[in-house]
């Protein structure tokens, strides 16, 4: 069974197909690429998921269950968990908080005592948060305001927040954007590190070095609708592929 | 008579002062609200009510006054919660004019030793003497308002280490987010305008029995207007900021004669100015982390 399954999902915004009856299945421990010129509707498809947006027809399953039309918070706490296009961070927080607060949502979500709960957090939490900060590589920086890091730090902060909350899926959209190529091969071991340990990634990415190199199946939209889905060397040599990308091949073009 | 002046103006600086971190508390969710002395005003009649005319002891009307407030404020929360900036804004200025117009016609009035006592609407709530009755002088009264100020605030800075406070102030910076790190933001912010009416509460029943006398007039927009303003200008990073905005307003401008007349001018002034150099207030986020940051190299030098 696939751990996310998308069935016709639909989203209009007025005239505009967003996307169109999309299908799409994720395996389990896969790292999935979706790919697209801009306005292909990729990220909308991640908010559909998300239920930042509502959804017109189809439906979302996530580990059998169906989350369509589900509030955030709730998708949250079923397991998926995201990043977003442009970093977002809470700036006037310590990088610590960021990450205590995400990372307590679930880990005392279902404790009884009251002071943990709501006031200090549990012990188990703040160690988590610690082991979250060295993985980040951000030990260092743990007291420092999220809003006076640097570029490449807030978004190695924003990946670990999402980590936080221990998903069994996460959803990364854009996560190289902007990033030099030393910070992409950076990100491409992280990501394979979290795949190794089990995390199923969807991840939604211009960098077609990242794309290429980390995915293990890709899909690719155009107006909404998928185009083509295959491996990463398929998709390269894809026709329709090319064409979708103003007849260039998907190496140049974003190049 | 300089001692007597000192404690009104400190025992006014107190009461406000409850306004100031309800108005702030809801300001750290984001939320702009003003219809705070709806909740001050609620609470005013409804501890005057139970001393007054239930013949309550004064401790008991202060709680029974705040618990009105928090029941009032949890009504306004439910259908509010959903709107957001100018929409919760004009919502809360609205349930606040319908609270004073609702005073200006509330009629309820007992026969005590002969005498008619008890809200007579807009000629408003005579004779509410517990403090009096009980021997309660002036000077202990400011101590018992400083007493409560003082746990509410050491509740509030407990608040802002804890878990709650950070998600109070995830929401003020962005509520979506917030949402996606799986927290059920309309809940929590539910639970702040019921704090916050809480607040706000315990300063009018401590209000009502100081001055024995309220009138709806006295809960008119502007005192929720200057509930906003304290915290604008002593800043949006810690409750000691709205405090400051309560000592820097009563304090220097309303009690020094000399200024008094231009008081409005000057206070309008430097929100004005304030809302354009420092937007946050003069204590924000930054401000307050960099004070913190000094405060444990000073600890850490200690040792």
């Amino acid at each position: 069974m696939p751990i996310l399954e998308l069935t016709s999902l639909t989203k209009h915004f007025g005239g505009v197909h967003a996307v169109d009856e999309l299908d799409l299945s994720v395996e389990e421990g896969e790292i999935f690429g979706l790919i697209g010129p801009n306005g292909s509707g990729k990220s909308t498809t991640v908010n559909l998921i998300c239920g930042v947006v509502s959804v017109t027809a189809g439906r979302v399953a996530f580990e059998g269950r169906d989350i369509t039309g589900a509030a955030p918070h709730r998708v949250l706490a079923a397991g998926v968990a995201r990043t977003f296009q442009n970093i977002r961070l809470f700036g006037h927080l310590t990088v610590w908080q960021n990450l205590w607060v995400a990372q307590n949502s679930v880990e005392d979500r279902r404790s009884e005592n009251f002071a943990k709960r709501w006031f200090f957090g549990s012990g188990a939490a703040r160690d988590a948060v610690d082991e979250q900060l060295e993985f980040a590589g951000l030990a260092g920086k743990r007291n420092e305001l999220a809003a006076n890091l640097a570029f490449g730090e807030q978004r190695r902060l924003e990946l670990a927040r999402a980590l936080a909350t221990k998903p069994r899926l996460l959803l990364l959209d854009e996560p190289a954007a902007g990033m030099n190529l030393e910070e992409v091969h950076a990100l491409d071991g992280r990501l394979r590190t979290l795949q190794q340990a089990g995390m199923t990634i969807v991840l939604v990415e211009h960098v077609m070095e990242l794309v290429m190199g980390v995915t293990d199946r890709i899909a690719v939209l155009n107006f909404g609708r998928k185009i083509a889905e295959g491996l990463p060397a398929a998709i390269q040599e894809d026709e329709a592929v090319q064409q979708a990308y103003l007849g260039g091949s998907v190496e140049t073009a974003h190049a | 008579m300089d001692d007597i002046y000192l404690i009104a103006v400190l025992s006014n600086i107190g009461m406000i002062s409850f306004i100031a971190l309800s108005a702030y508390l809801l300001l750290v969710v984001g939320e702009i609200s003003f219809g705070q002395q709806a909740f001050f005003a609620v609470s005013a009649y409804g501890s005057g009510i139970a001393t007054a005319m239930w013949g309550w002891p004064i401790w008991l009307g202060l709680l029974w006054g705040a618990l009105v407030a928090g029941a009032a404020a949890l009504v306004v929360a439910i259908p509010t919660v959903r709107l957001r900036g100018l929409y919760f804004s004009v919502a809360t200025l609205a349930f606040a004019e319908m609270v004073r117009l609702i005073f200006e016609i509330f009629t309820y009035q007992v026969e005590i030793e002969g005498e008619l006592v008890g809200p007579d609407g807009s000629d408003g709530f005579r004779d509410i003497r517990a403090i009096y009755d009980s021997n309660v002088s002036d000077f202990e009264y400011l101590l018992i308002i400083y007493g409560l100020l003082s746990v509410v605030l050491i509740g509030f800075l407990i608040l802002e280490r804890s878990r709650l406070g950070a998600i109070f102030r995830m929401i003020g910076e962005d509520p979506l987010l917030t949402e996606m790190q799986g927290l059920n933001v309309n809940a929590y912010k539910i639970l702040a305008v019921v704090m916050a009416g809480v607040v706000a509460g315990i300063g009018g029943a401590l209000y009502a029995h100081l001055a024995t006398y309220v009138e709806p007039k006295i809960f008119n927009v502007m005192l929720g207007v200057h509930a906003l303003a304290y915290g604008l200008i002593g800043g949006l990073g810690t409750a000691v900021g709205p405090l400051i905005g309560v000592a820097i307003d009563i304090g220097l401008l309303e009690s020094i004669r000399a200024i008094s007349g231009y008081r409005m001018i000057v206070f309008g002034g430097l929100v004005a100015v304030l809302l354009i150099v420092r937007p946050r207030g003069l204590l924000d986020e930054a401000a307050v982390h960099w004070l913190r940051g000094r405060w444990r190299g000073l600890v850490r030098a200690e040792n």
